[in-house]
């Protein structure tokens, strides 16, 4: 009786002594009782699914549709920005009115182009003094590598808040303020953690067989990093880099605490907020946006490398 | 030889993380800790007066910042040209002119007691005569001194009108010796006119700063008596109240559904993930598209029939809904983050595990309820410990919906302290505050969730 206690029922019915002698009772797979539980089970398992997908494209419709609605504000005339009310979604004219009132706007191209600087300086730097340091959490076991990987994890829970303030008051001893330069610093210093942490667990993903078996093959170690393990970490680390990247641009609490003139995009949308119209607020967004819809793609299969890593 | 090489070796590690252990040590450990000097030592609480006006004489008190001062004295002393601001200056001539009594006299003069007859290309005086001194009961003779000084040996005296040569200008500093004005037996001392501000009277005044630090709680009660403070801190603690318990439900879902394996699940995980990459401030102003007066709720409402005309979700009279407003926008930012931890967590639950539980008969609720809940119990404290201290930052999401004034959170309240009141202190005061809620709330959750496995063992 217990190979046909329903799936439904409460209590597990199957005891040891039943389960060794399973075997010799249990019906031929092509009886009722086993085709009915079949169905009950897929049938269930089709509910489930339904289920499933309606919860995913509700959940997909929630993420999307605010940023396809601040697309077609991007992308539409000034007049429909201020109209009132709007057409529904799909409804809006397109057209790059918007979008050039937005670029030929004041410090608008520096902004951006100022970001784009910044954040690269930030990947360059992060990207290499973490590469070193994340290949040296995977592969070697030195004394005092829990306590330095412990601290960089708790780095990286640090807000941003409470480090900005004070390297701005640092910056403006040194006589470095309102430069890219110390902002760069100060966006590697915040990507620093993240990257050193993703960068060591794309390392520990390779074998380190692989560099040994290039060794046997009488490779040097250096001939064998740069032949065998560089092609396969290189994915890896231009995720962290494009990571890095779209934190920098992102990035807007210290970018308006430690810039002044040189604004970044993002400083510049924050401190115009006040005064700029609707239609300058939804261009500008579009391009804070941009890097991570673009980036997001490439690096998604990390995304567990980044963030999952943390819980073990 | 083989000694050499394994130490060598053994470096090899410590090489490697040296730059990043410099970097942060550079651009994280010092600014915090000058972030913690910021927020509870002050610079210039004290100003050092000494007993005679030298700056390497003997301290005889120090006088707190902002003190009432009787001024006693004041005298003027050779100065480093260090291009400080704010101070009284005397100007002093050496010159050269034939004496009362006709005998040669070289020395120094105030400016004040020669009047500049002739000047060279840049300015610089040359030659000039003294001025006559007015009223009966003065002596008419115009005293010079053999250094810049009023205290020094008088060389001689010129007769009024006796014309002289100007070979150098000195610029002094004045210095003043000054006593708290409220306690008359307190020690006097002398200052630099630099820390001090003299009143028009010339007899009383006030510590303008002083040189020398002090610990002091005063920014910290700045920051609590600020007027903002109470709002901040309760909006920042209301919408992390609100926002988490609804986050995790939604990203456990999201996880879940990820986790499932459906078709389309890569393109279910981009569109998901997408948030991750979203800044703050463009989240904000996303919200803010939907929100404002003309946006897309508001027309969406007015279609339907619902509202008759725009209704103003984001103004000063609906606070509530503005902070609905942020919840929201952080929940749409936010909730990928803590999906992307939990999906980790599940993908390292055993396939077996779940399946077995299926097998017993156990339903869908029951297998999230009884098997992946505890299961991701990990992931869940290190999302709880990463989404709460990203919750005591929310910053750009409340300046793009609300202005920053009308409803503010504590982040907000350090930008302002900086931005706009130019207050360092008191802004680092707040991050301090900032921090010590995360540390807290950090050591809460490792706390808890410890406490609960251990009841669980026995």
């Amino acid at each position: 009786m217990s190979n046909t206690a329903s799936p439904g029922s409460t209590a597990p019915l199957i005891d040891a002594e039943t389960l060794s002698g399973a075997a010799d009772t249990l019906p031929p797979l092509d009886s009722p009782e086993v085709v009915a539980m079949h169905r009950r089970m897929r049938r269930r398992a089709n509910r489930g699914r339904i289920v499933t997908y309606a919860a995913a494209f509700a959940i997909a419709a929630w993420i999307l549709l605010p940023i396809y609605f601040m697309f077609s504000m991007a992308f539409t005339t000034q007049e429909t920005v201020r109209s009132y009310p709007k057409n529904i979604l799909p409804f809006i004219p397109f057209s790059i009115d918007t979008m050039t009132f937005f670029l030929e706007s004041e410090g608008v191209l520096r902004g951006l182009w100022n970001s784009i600087l910044v954040a690269s300086i930030t990947l360059v730097l992060s990207t290499l003094i973490s590469v070193p340091a994340g290949y040296a959490i995977a592969r070697y076991l030195f004394r005092g590598r829990d306590l330095f990987r412990l601290s960089v994890l708790t780095v990286r829970a640090f807000p941003i808040v409470v480090l900005s303030i004070p390297l701005a008051v640092l910056f403006l001893r040194a006589g470095v303020f309102d430069s890219l330069w110390s902002l760069a610093l100060m966006h590697t210093a915040l990507a620093l953690p993240t990257s050193i942490l993703v960068i060591s667990s794309v390392f520990a993903s390779v074998p380190y067989e692989l560099e040994e078996a290039g060794q046997v093959f009488g490779a040097t170690p250096l001939q064998s990093f740069r032949h065998i393990i560089v092609p396969l970490v290189l994915p890896g680390i231009a995720a962290s880099g494009l990571f890095t990247f779209v934190l920098s641009w992102n990035e807007v609490f210290a970018a308006a605490v430690l810039t002044i003139d040189n604004r970044t995009l993002p400083a510049l949308l924050l401190t115009s907020l006040a005064n700029a119209p609707d239609e300058f607020q939804f261009a500008g967004s579009f391009f804070l946006m941009i890097p991570s819809i673009v980036f997001m793609f490439f690096i998604r299969r990390y995304l567990f490398n980044m963030w999952g890593q943390v819980s073990k | 030889m083989t000694r050499a090489k394994t130490w060598r070796r053994r470096l090899v590690p410590y090489l490697l993380i040296a730059p990043a252990v410099v970097y942060l040590a550079l651009f994280f450990a010092y600014p915090m800790y000058e972030g913690l000097v910021l927020a509870i030592y002050d610079d210039d609480a004290l100003l050092p007066v000494r007993g005679s006006p030298a700056l390497g004489s003997d301290e005889v008190a120090k006088i707190p910042q902002g003190t009432a001062l009787a001024v006693l004295d004041r005298q003027s002393l050779e100065m480093a040209d260090d291009g400080a601001t704010d101070l009284l200056t005397d100007e002093w001539f050496r010159v050269a002119g034939t004496g009362a009594g006709g005998v040669a006299v070289e020395g120094w003069v105030p400016e004040t007691r020669v009047r500049v007859r002739e000047q060279d290309t840049s300015g610089a005086p040359q030659a000039g005569t003294v001025r006559p001194r007015l009223g009966q009961s003065v002596d008419p003779l115009t005293v010079v001194h053999a250094e810049p000084n009023d205290r020094s040996a008088v060389v001689g005296r010129l007769e009024q009108r006796a014309p002289v040569t100007i070979s150098e200008v000195a610029v002094l500093e004045v210095w003043f010796l000054v006593q708290p004005a409220a306690d008359a037996a307190s020690a006097a001392g002398w200052a630099p006119s630099r820390y001090l501000q003299v009143f028009d009277d010339g007899e009383s005044g006030r510590v303008h700063r002083g040189t020398a630090g002090e610990f002091t709680t005063a920014f910290i009660e700045r920051m609590v008596d600020d007027r903002f403070f109470g709002p901040a801190l309760r909006t920042t603690l209301l919408v992390m109240a609100l926002l988490i318990p609804v986050q995790f439900v939604l990203a456990l879902i999201m996880a879940l559904v990820i986790h499932s394996r459906i078709r389309l699940s890569s393109g279910f995980l981009y569109a998901f993930s997408l948030p991750i990459g979203m800044s703050d401030l463009a989240a904000g102003i996303l919200f803010f598209s939907i929100f404002t007066g003309n946006g897309l709720l508001n027309s969406i409402l007015d279609g339907l029939g619902i509202i008759d005309g725009p209704f103003a979700f984001l103004t000063a009279e609906n606070t509530n809904w503005i902070i609905f407003a942020i919840v929201l926008a952080e929940l749409w930012r936010a909730t990928s983050i803590v999906m992307v931890i939990l999906v980790a967590g599940l993908q390292a639950i055993p396939d077996e595990t779940l399946e077995a539980a299926e097998l017993f008969g156990a339903s869908y609720q029951q297998r999230v309820r009884h098997i992946i809940l505890p299961l991701l119990r990990p992931s869940i404290q290190v999302a709880l410990i990463l989404r709460t201290i990203l919750a005591f930052q929310v910053f750009a999401v409340v300046i793009a919906l609300s202005g920053g004034d009308v409803v503010t959170v504590l982040a907000n309240e350090s930008f302002r302290q900086y931005f706009d009141l130019r207050n360092n202190n008191v802004a680092s005061a707040y991050a301090l505050f900032i921090l010590l809620l995360s540390i807290a709330s950090a050591v809460f959750y490792l706390r808890s969730v410890r406490a609960e496995s251990e009841v669980r063992a026995t």
